[in-house]
């Protein structure tokens, strides 16, 4: 039997007053990659940030019930009080909608995490970065230009550019809120192929509108609807 | 009518931008026009070199220049980490309660008339300065300084604050997805993006540290000589400018303040050029 890696219960979320999350209990499978899909404003993306704590930089949210992530074969409360935010973000990556590189050489983008992670040593920094950027097919369109701003990138480079600083700190879970939304035809298919690859090392959650991406790459459909979750068709 | 309104915006801008820049050079104009005379022919050296004494004669200012920029840096070496450091405060606080009212304390100390500084300055400062130092009447480079220092930085922070809040909230975002912390978004996100923003403010409190007149003539101790250290009395450009202004206005004394004018015109020109070039020179990206 396959074993979850994320469980939550009766999770309740509420911003500014409004509920968008009800009650939702559910397992996601390890090793797999579950598309959440639902209409505008069923609480998809919502749903992403209670996983990762993101939720509680912005103001006028709340939350009750449990979130348990399997760290190292252990169920870990992820909403214990005292559990280090640094080490959950870095175990639960996540890429944004639109692609949100830094302000900085495309380097430093992917180097980003390392280095917040207090690494310094250049060979390293140099080999994970290179490794990071093939792994996301972006090597060969920036190896000559690493140094450049990485906002110089097209949109699609870009969006792979941040999946790949999303892969640098090796994360057990990786989010994705529409990571191809803004992407062309192409740039799209290059991602979806990516992911599904990533699976076995990573346990997925897409948030996605295109049903056919998500008969693509889905092993399991998951629907929000009005605050609840359900199994998807 | 969309074109025609917008033309009309355009010339209004454009007009505002002209009178102001035809404002700034007719003052530098006015200031020429009466000061050169006292800057050629070799009296610009005399100016720059001689000590202040009317009734010799010698109407040099260079006490009052070394002062000026002794008082303006001292204030501004203190303000610019104090004011970063709060405004670094306030951006962590968020926008919750403690946040805005923070904000709120500091932009009530920007409308706070400069002459309460100054009396702030000379009965708390002041005797503070004296008693910890045994030098003096405790008005010197360093009361006015500190006070100029309080004085500039409520400015500072809100224009901080200001650059700080338009960099785009995606990239505090992408920086706490990756496990970053508050302080770690400030230090390598925002602060970088925010310097233009930070620059523009410490300009402007520059000009205003430059410009003051009140503080440095109320603390300062008004002394006409070149300091030596910041427990000696010290007169800035302003405020010989203001001690000077009663004199009889046909006598060289009297004309001497507008070689004042352009001198203190021509340093603020020049810290603000230096600064601006300083900031083109961006930390690497």
């Amino acid at each position: 039997m396959d074993q979850w890696k994320i469980e939550t219960e009766t999770l309740s979320f509420a911003y500014n007053g409004r509920e968008i999350l009800t009650n939702a209990s559910t397992r996601f499978t390890e090793n797999a990659i579950t598309a959440l899909v639902g209409p505008s404003g069923s609480g998809k993306s919502t749903f992403l940030l209670t996983l990762n704590r993101l939720w509680e930089t912005l103001p006028g949210g709340s939350l009750s019930g449990r979130v348990r992530i399997r760290f190292d074969g252990q169920s870990h409360d992820i909403y214990e009080p005292g559990y280090p935010l640094d080490r959950l973000r870095r175990r639960v990556g996540m890429v944004f909608q639109m692609p949100n590189p830094l302000p900085m050489s495309i380097f430093k983008n992917v180097a980003f995490p390392l280095l917040l992670a207090g690494e310094r040593d250049r060979a390293v920094l140099a080999a994970r970065v290179e490794e990071a950027l093939r792994r996301v097919h972006l090597w060969r369109e920036v190896k000559e230009r690493l140094n450049d701003s990485a906002l110089a990138l097209s949109g699609g480079q870009q969006q792979r550019l941040c999946i790949a600083r999303a892969l640098v700190p090796e994360p057990e879970v990786l989010l994705l809120d529409e990571p191809t939304s803004s992407l062309d035809q192409r740039a799209a298919r290059a991602v979806e192929e990516l992911l599904v690859n990533l699976k076995e090392r990573c346990t997925l959650l897409v948030v996605s509108h295109y049903l056919d991406q998500v008969r693509r790459i889905a092993d399991r459909v998951v629907e929000l609807s009005d605050g609840a979750i359900r199994e998807g068709r | 009518m969309n074109g025609w309104r917008e033309r009309a915006a355009q010339g209004i801008f454009a007009l505002a931008a002209l009178v102001s820049a035809l404002l700034t050079g007719s003052i530098f104009g006015f200031l020429l026009f009466f000061g050169l005379p006292l800057l050629t022919g070799g009296r610009l050296t005399a100016i720059l070199t001689q000590p202040w004494a009317p009734y010799q004669g010698a109407y040099g200012i260079a006490p009052m220049l070394a002062g000026t920029m002794a008082i303006s840096l001292l204030a501004m070496s203190i303000a610019l980490p104090l004011a970063m450091g709060c405004a670094m405060l306030i951006s962590l606080s968020g926008p919750g309660p403690t946040g805005r009212l923070l904000r709120k304390a500091v932009a009530m100390m920007t409308a706070v008339p400069t002459v309460v500084y100054g009396f702030v300055g000379i009965f708390l400062l002041v005797p503070v300065v004296r008693q910890l130092f045994d030098h003096g009447s405790g008005m010197c480079v360093l009361a006015a300084g500190l006070m100029l220092a309080l004085m500039v930085a409520p400015t500072m922070i809100l224009f901080f604050c200001d650059a700080f809040a338009r960099v785009p909230r995606d990239y505090g975002l992408a920086v706490l997805a990756l496990g970053g912390t508050e302080t770690e978004k400030l230090l390598y996100v925002t602060l970088p993006c925010a310097w233009r923003g930070v620059l523009t403010g410490t300009i402007l409190a520059l000009g205003r540290a430059i410009g003051d007149t009140l503080i440095a003539l109320m603390i300062a101790g008004n002394a006409v000589r070149t300091p030596t250290s910041l427990l000696d009395s010290a007169r800035t450009l302003t405020a010989h400018i203001a001690l000077v202004f009663a004199a009889d206005t046909e006598s060289l004394e009297f004309k001497s303040i507008f070689a004042c004018g352009l001198l203190l015109y021509l340093f603020t020109a020049v810290m603000v050029v230096g600064i601006r070039a300083a900031g083109r020179r961006r930390p690497g990206r």
